[in-house]
């Protein structure tokens, strides 16, 4: 059995190793396949599975003896009890550790295989580590199997019993995921890496800020977080081992004999044989059914396992919604979609646990019970019997599932939340799990039948779950149709209910369930009623005995599966296709090798534009036209033009006087020749007319823009695209290569002196600069339709409403449409219409909205210069995305937070009026000064954003550690983003569109700078950046343009950090090594600072390089532990690595930390802060 | 009056064990007993007969039922005890005769009641219906299952060795039911117990070896021995010198000495005496054929 297993888990991680279609935990981009870092992530994922094998060991050890009753023999004889006791379990300790060296064996063997044949390429494995080896073993393998056996072993000593043993197991797994339902914020990973048992997640923070140069080096060492908590555990497994070894001896308890209740003695009656009429109708089978159905399910609800899984699920759900439903420090609503979510995610691993479990004892339940010949022999069918086991099997989900949402409208009441949509719980439930328990246990009672053994049958079930849809993904297989149970996802949004994929859901489901039904009867005829005989034999008997009526309800049935299965092939297949991942990369591949050629070919620009849209959102179509004045604005002539088209979108474009010449439908790519070129400076009208029609359902959810409330929909989506398009080239250089595509630069090279390459900027790249834009929208009767710009014109006309829109000021072609049943909240603010859109149920947040918007809207006029705008307008849309967005005058935010976070209680800045800061803030960075498409082009949108935003917080914020924070959560942004970076970590001066460097770095040092310089510096700088390029016409501005402005704003000394902050990756390692005060006499307190600092150079990968040290760094002191209170701060000039600081404050000091508000990057900051001693006078 | 007929009934299984050889029998109203030894195929017989089985070859009839064909209509006028019966946990007597009382198309709920609360009094564990049948004494949980055999109309009631673990007593009150019922029904006994068959059967049948070895009336048999077989006690040592020389029947120990059985026409002499034979010489003869030490 040990190489079994051993085999396996060899199998699993070669698999991992050599294939990109098996990920666990995985490798991308720098990280090698075979990294000390990814070989302890596959350690530590098969331990969870190792769970399995020793439970398979312990319970073995343990219980061994008494199973096969030799214990009475064994413990007669003179053995020695510990002898006995741990030599059982040191055994089974090393037998369960040696199957988990098959991670090793796989990743070994798979890295020196798969470059061999080709499957990966070399460049991709690293050199090996004896110690990743060794430390794994220690750290977690031994630890791990460790801790698990002592409970198992334990709790099999104590209980002699499998199941037991089995429920020890669980135990282990739901402490697990308990201690995960702890992380709920950045706060508390600490608390959940140390009750870890795994030590998975303590691994996890330990490696949190890793780069991939130290992924690929550096093996789990014994230290820090991790150590601690494998000594937590192993300690606590000492405890359980010892107090289990005390209680172990060789005698058997008394058996409790329960005391013989006298029974109440009766009347004696007088009984007689009633005369009996037996029927045996349709009734009669009714009956029986149900007679079927009680036994089996009252035999699961009483049974100890239902019971003891019931406790845990309700466990795991409970200690899910104990956290609430956190989001960046703030609790949001508990909506019923929120606890539909968190039920399905507890209720997922039992009701599997259920289904794979009770359907092997249902039908074996007959065997075991030896009771299998009197119920054979009686005169029901077969069928009848197995479509009730399976019937019970589902009821017993659905209560379990029904307790669930019991809870989960206790829980939304117990918050005082009234807004219960019972309804809501229930459709969801019966659309999808309760679909999903029908369809597995049809299939898990087949198995169980057809492979007529319990376990062999136990072990298929399982296979059948995880292996198939696995081999399917390896295949590149995306069909709902065979992935058993398969459907369309469903998301319910608060504003477009259960959404487009409810239709498709529904076919599948009717499919599924068929297929469900198929099997039970399958199943009914190939019952092994009687003596137990081999497949073949019932085959045979099957054939024979299979009543006409019988075989006519199977043929129905296939042949409605069939009809079914046609019309979900259908629509799914034929009518709406879809790409598979391998097919999109492949057609991205093709797109770049066949029309790169064409990536410098000119195209006229656009200047003027005009939308009509028609939305129809109950049909879920769009019509668009567009016209449009385009100029060659180039010095040659243009004879053609080309176009990327949308392919979900019908697309017909007129161009005077052009003709077709190229039509590539499968790479949706078009070149239209000129009859007569477009001369430099002349003009050409373009007519495009574009739709989309929905019809039938998807197989995946379908398309979340065009829906029935909460259309969204921009420019991008319903045009077709100008010219080559480089967005669609694959990025990544591992598939790039895999295509023979060689490496490309995410963003062109960051050029000081550029004109040529200036010319585009990286929103439009070069379709349009900055445009005037009109659109006519229309939508349902019962909604209202919104595009940017001012609102010219209402009208209605054919039960539909018409709207006229006009952008005030030429923008940027960077358009939403959107469409909903809105209510309307607005607010004048010197000129401006305020403006928000959101739906009747979520009107709680909205006035704070309009105070968001007012106050950004306020700081940035007076800090940058005018709105160019006359509204300002936040618009709710459905939550199928997380997100808000700016267009010009027009921000579309997500209901799936800021609309559902309750914000009751928040005084204070807070994440969503922070996110409204951002948006309004690009109506100046991105909207009114762009950068050109180059890199460092988004820290002029992005970062410049996220720095006005949060100067708007820290404008209202009322003590400065309330903005440390919120800083955190920018600094936690970027270390954890560098550890993730595939390619290369970029200065953020030449950030590449990497968003934990544009929002999180870009933000961190945006704040320390205005810190450093003044907030006033900070602005000039930027204000007179945007008033030198603001609309202006192409070459735009680069990051070097605004250093140009920010570089005489800095005073001398501290023009080190323009290089080390935005030229450089530059991290600090600070820390407080000594923290003391003392008394002095005249009252005041004296602190002393004994501190150590280093600044380090990092380069793309994350090797760090010292630095000379001659900065200035902040030293403070706290009053209170919390530190609330920053009672003492001094900024002074760091120039050597250990430094020592006494200061003379007037309080008694709690803490004394080095950068106390936490401006400088650090990837420990924990320890810049540390506990105050009291030095006693010495006597 | 009812009527089973097996014909030229054969079943090989997979491991090449001869289960049925050739059975043929006939059978009516009343308790018919089959005796044989373990592993004769009486189990194999009843399963067959209980439609749990099926037969290689051959056919077998209740009246005009085809019980390897129509298994559903046997099922219909079938009460069978198997020689294992276990009972569900979690389940008290009451609700598990109410079950199987369902299967057996009692649906009127009345009558049902009725009958459960019947049965359960004949098997005298009325007072127990409330309790769980898991936790029953053998002999309880043995009459729970005659109480689910006699569920409903049936004409063939088949028990397979049910006195196993029965105490003299239970044994008794056991068959005192059986016979009562058996009265105008086939009762189809299957035991290796000798007396069981000659206390309560009118007919019976020897099965070894999967075949049919002897069928007919028990006493009828008993009288063609009359006469013919003799005993003597014999020393351990002596046992092998005998057992070439005699036509041994049966041995057992009889206050420590072997006490041998032999049968012959003709007296032995050499210590022999003449005894009345009974049913066990009838078995032993019948079944150890190659007389062979037992």
């Amino acid at each position: 059995m040990v190489y079994i297993f051993l085999g396996l888990m060899t199998l699993f991680t070669f698999g991992a190793t050599v294939s990109d279609n098996i990920q666990i935990g995985g490798s991308v981009g720098n990280v090698y396949k075979n990294a000390p870092y990814i070989i302890t992530i596959y350690t530590t994922i098969m331990t969870l599975f190792g769970l399995l094998i020793a439970a398979a060991f312990y319970n073995n050890a343990a219980l061994r003896d008494y199973n096969n009753n030799f214990n009475e023999i064994l413990f007669s004889t003179p053995l020695s009890k510990p002898g006995y006791f741990f030599g059982r379990f040191f055994a089974a300790l090393v037998l369960a550790t040696i199957p988990m060296l098959g991670v090793f064996l796989g990743v070994i063997i798979g890295s020196s295989l798969a470059p061999i044949f080709g499957w990966v390429d070399a460049d991709r494995f690293g050199s090996f580590y004896l110690e990743t080896f060794v430390n794994n073993y220690f750290l977690f393998i031994l630890p791990n199997m460790f801790f698990a056996g002592t409970i198992i072993f334990a709790m099999a000593n104590k209980w002699k019993s499998t199941v037991i043993s089995f429920v020890g197991t669980l135990v282990i797994i739901i402490g697990y995921i308990i201690s995960g339902n702890l992380i709920s914020d950045i706060d508390s990973e600490t608390i959940a890496a140390l009750t870890d048992t795994f030590g998975i997640r303590a691994y996890a923070l330990y490696t949190k800020y890793y780069t991939p140069i130290e992924k690929n080096t550096l093996s789990p060492g014994f230290s820090g977080l991790l150590i601690l908590n494998r000594i937590v555990w192993i300690a606590t497994g000492v405890i359980i081992l010892l107090s289990s070894y005390f209680s172990f001896s060789f005698q058997e308890k008394n058996k409790k004999i329960k005391a013989v209740k006298e029974d109440k003695k009766e009347l004696k009656q007088l009984f007689t044989r009633p005369e009996l009429s037996p029927k045996y109708t349709r009734k009669t089978e009714w009956k029986q059914f149900k007679s079927f159905f009680l036994i089996n399910f009252l035999s699961i609800v009483k049974s100890v396992t239902f019971k003891l899984l019931f406790l845990f699920s309700a466990i795991i759900l409970i200690s899910n919604l104990v956290g609430g439903f956190e989001y960046f420090g703030l609790q949001s609503y508990p909506l019923t979609y929120k606890l539909i979510d968190t039920i399905s995610n507890a209720a997922g691993i039992f009701v599997i646990i259920i289904l794979v479990f009770f359907s092997g004892e249902l039908i074996w339940r007959d065997r075991e019970s030896k009771i299998n010949e009197v119920i054979d022999a009686t005169p029901h069918t077969s069928l009848i019997s197995l479509s009730a086991k399976a019937l019970s099997l589902v009821c017993v989900t659905v209560v379990l599932h029904a307790f669930f949402i019991f809870c989960g409208v206790i829980y939304q009441l117990a918050n005082g939340f009234t807004r219960i949509e019972l309804d809501v719980y229930i459709i969801d439930f019966i659309v999808t799990s309760f679909m999903t328990y029908i369809v597995w246990s049809g299939v898990m009672i087949m198995i169980q039948v057809i492979i007529n053994n319990k376990y062999i049958g136990y072990f298929v079930s399982i296979m059948v779950i995880f292996a198939w849809g696995l081999m399917l993904s390896i295949f590149d297989i995306e069909s709902n149709m065979l992935f058993i149970g398969g459907r369309p996802s469903l998301m319910y949004s608060d504003m477009n209910a259960f959404g487009p994929s409810l239709k498709g859901l529904l076919w599948f489901n009717t499919y599924w369930i068929l297929f469900s039904f198929i099997c039970l009867l399958i199943a009914g005829a190939l019952w092994n009623r009687g003596a137990v005989s081999s497949l073949k034999e019932r085959i045979k008997i099957a054939k024979k005995q299979i009543p006409k009526s019988y075989r006519l309800i199977i043929i129905g049935t296939i042949s409605c599966w069939i009809a079914v299965a046609g019309f979900v092939y259908y629509n799914t297949q034929v009518l709406n296709t879809y790409e598979t991942s391998e097919n999109i990369e492949q057609l991205s591949a093709d797109y770049e090798k066949k029309y790169k050629k064409y990536e410098n070919v000119v195209f006229p620009k656009i200047t003027n534009l005009k939308y009509f849209i028609d939305l129809f959102p109950y049909k879920r179509d769009v019509v668009v036209k567009a016209t449009m004045t385009l100029v060659n604005k180039a010095e040659t002539t243009l004879d053609s033009i080309h176009y990327t088209i949308n392919s979900n979108w019908g697309t017909e474009i007129k161009i005077p006087n052009a003709e077709l010449v190229l039509d590539d439908n499968d790479l949706d790519y078009r070149i239209y020749k000129l009859s007569k070129p477009l001369e430099p400076g002349e003009k050409i009208d373009i007519e495009i007319n574009t739709k989309y029609i929905s019809k039938g359902f998807e197989n995946g959810a379908g398309n979340t823009h065009i829906i029935n409330n909460g259309t969204f929909l921009n420019n991008f989506e319903i045009q077709p695209a100008l010219g080559y398009q480089s967005r669609i080239e694959l990025s990544d250089k591992n598939t790039r290569k895999k295509y023979d595509l060689k490496p490309k630069d995410r963003m062109p090279k960051l050029e000081s002196d550029c004109s040529e390459n200036c010319m585009k900027n990286y929103l439009s790249e070069g379709a349009s600069d900055f445009i005037n834009v009109e659109t006519i929208i229309s939508t349902a009767g019962d909604q209202i339709a919104i595009a940017p710009g001012s609102l010219l014109k209402k009208w209605a006309e054919n039960g539909r409403n018409y709207y006229h829109y006009k952008v005030d000021h030429p923008s940027q072609n960077f358009y939403s449409f959107m469409s909903a049943k809105y209510e309307v909240k607005s607010r004048k603010w010197q000129g401006v219409d305020i403006e928000v859109y959101y739906d009747a149920k979520h009107p709680q947040n909205v006035e704070m909205m309009l105070d968001a918007v007012e106050r950004s809207l306020a700081y940035y006029t007076k800090n940058f210069g005018p709105y160019m705008h006359k509204q300002c307008r936040i618009i709710e849309f459905p939550r199928y995305a997380t997100f808000a967005q700016a267009f010009p005058g027009t921000m579309p935010y997500s209901e799936a937070f800021g609309f559902v976070i309750n914000l009751e209680d928040e005084e204070e800045n807070n994440v969503v009026d922070a996110v409204i800061a951002h948006e309004v803030a690009h109506q100046w960075w991105a909207h009114q000064v762009i950068g050109a498409n180059m890199q460092g082009a988004t820290m002029m949108s992005e970062s410049f954003s996220e720095y006005s935003s949060l100067m708007t917080m820290k404008s209202i914020s009322k003590t400065p550690m309330k903005m440390r924070e919120f800083v955190k959560y920018n600094h936690d942004r970027y270390l954890s983003g560098r550890g993730s970076e595939i390619d290369k970590e970029l200065p953020l001066y030449k950030v590449e569109n990497q968003s934990y460097i544009h929002y999180g770095k870009g933000s961190v040092v945006l704040y320390a700078l205005q810190d450093y310089i003044g907030e006033e510096k900070v602005n000039t700088a930027m204000k007179s950046f945007l008033e030198a390029y603001k609309y202006q016409k192409p070459p735009y501005p680069t990051s070097l343009d605004f250093m140009k402005q920010l570089e005489p704003q800095v005073p001398d000394s501290l023009k080190y950090v323009i290089n080390d902050w935005f030229k450089e990756i530059t991290l600090y390692d600070n820390k407080m090594k000594k923290a003391s005060y003392k008394k002095l006499e005249n009252g005041n307190y004296q602190v002393i600072m004994e501190i150590e600092s280093k600044k380090l150079l990092a380069d793309s990968l994350g090797n760090e390089t010292p630095m000379k040290l001659n900065d200035w760094i902040d030293l403070g002191v706290f009053s209170d532990s919390d530190e609330e209170h920053l009672i003492f701060e001094k900024r002074v000039k760091i120039d050597k690595s250990e430094m020592k600081f006494t200061f003379e404050i007037n309080e008694v000091p709690a803490k004394l930390a080095i950068d106390p508000r936490h401006l400088l990057i650090d990837r420990i900051y924990e320890d810049n802060i540390k506990t105050a001693k009291e030095l006693l006078p010495e006597n | 009056m009812h009527k089973l007929k097996i014909n030229n009934l054969s079943k090989t299984y997979s491991n090449g064990v001869k289960a049925l050889d050739n059975v043929s029998l006939e059978i009516e109203n009343g308790m018919f007993g089959l005796l044989g030894p373990n592993g004769a195929g009486k189990s194999s017989l009843m399963r067959t007969l209980a439609t749990l089985q099926e037969a290689d070859s051959g056919t077998a009839t209740l009246n005009d039922i085809d019980i390897l064909n129509q298994p559903k209509e046997l099922r219909k006028n079938l009460g069978y005890l198997p020689q294992e019966f276990g009972v569900y946990p979690r389940i008290t007597a009451e609700q598990l005769l109410n079950h199987m009382a369902v299967l057996k198309g009692i649906t009127n709920s009345r009558e049902r009641k009725e009958l459960v609360k019947y049965l359960l009094d004949k098997v005298n564990l009325y007072d127990k219906r409330n309790k769980n049948v898991k936790g029953f004494s053998g002999g309880m949980k043995q009459r729970v299952g005659i109480a689910q055999a006699l569920i409903g109309n049936p004409n063939l009631i088949i028990v397979d060795e049910p006195t196993a673990g029965l105490d003299p007593g239970e044994r008794n009150r056991f068959y005192n039911l059986l016979s009562e019922v058996g009265k105008d029904v086939i009762v189809i006994l299957s035991t290796h117990i000798v007396d069981d068959i000659r206390e309560l059967c009118t007919k019976m049948a020897i099965m070894n070896e999967g075949q049919i070895v002897f069928q007919g009336n028990p006493q009828n048999a008993i009288d063609e021995l009359n006469g013919k077989v003799y005993q003597r006690i014999v020393t351990r040592e002596e046992l092998e010198v005998f057992a070439t020389n005699y036509a041994i029947i049966s041995n057992k120990m009889v206050g420590g000495q072997p006490l041998i059985h032999v049968f012959s026409d003709t007296n032995p002499e050499n210590g022999f005496e003449l005894v009345k034979p009974n049913l066990e010489d009838v078995f032993f003869s019948k079944i150890n054929t190659s007389n062979a030490l037992v």
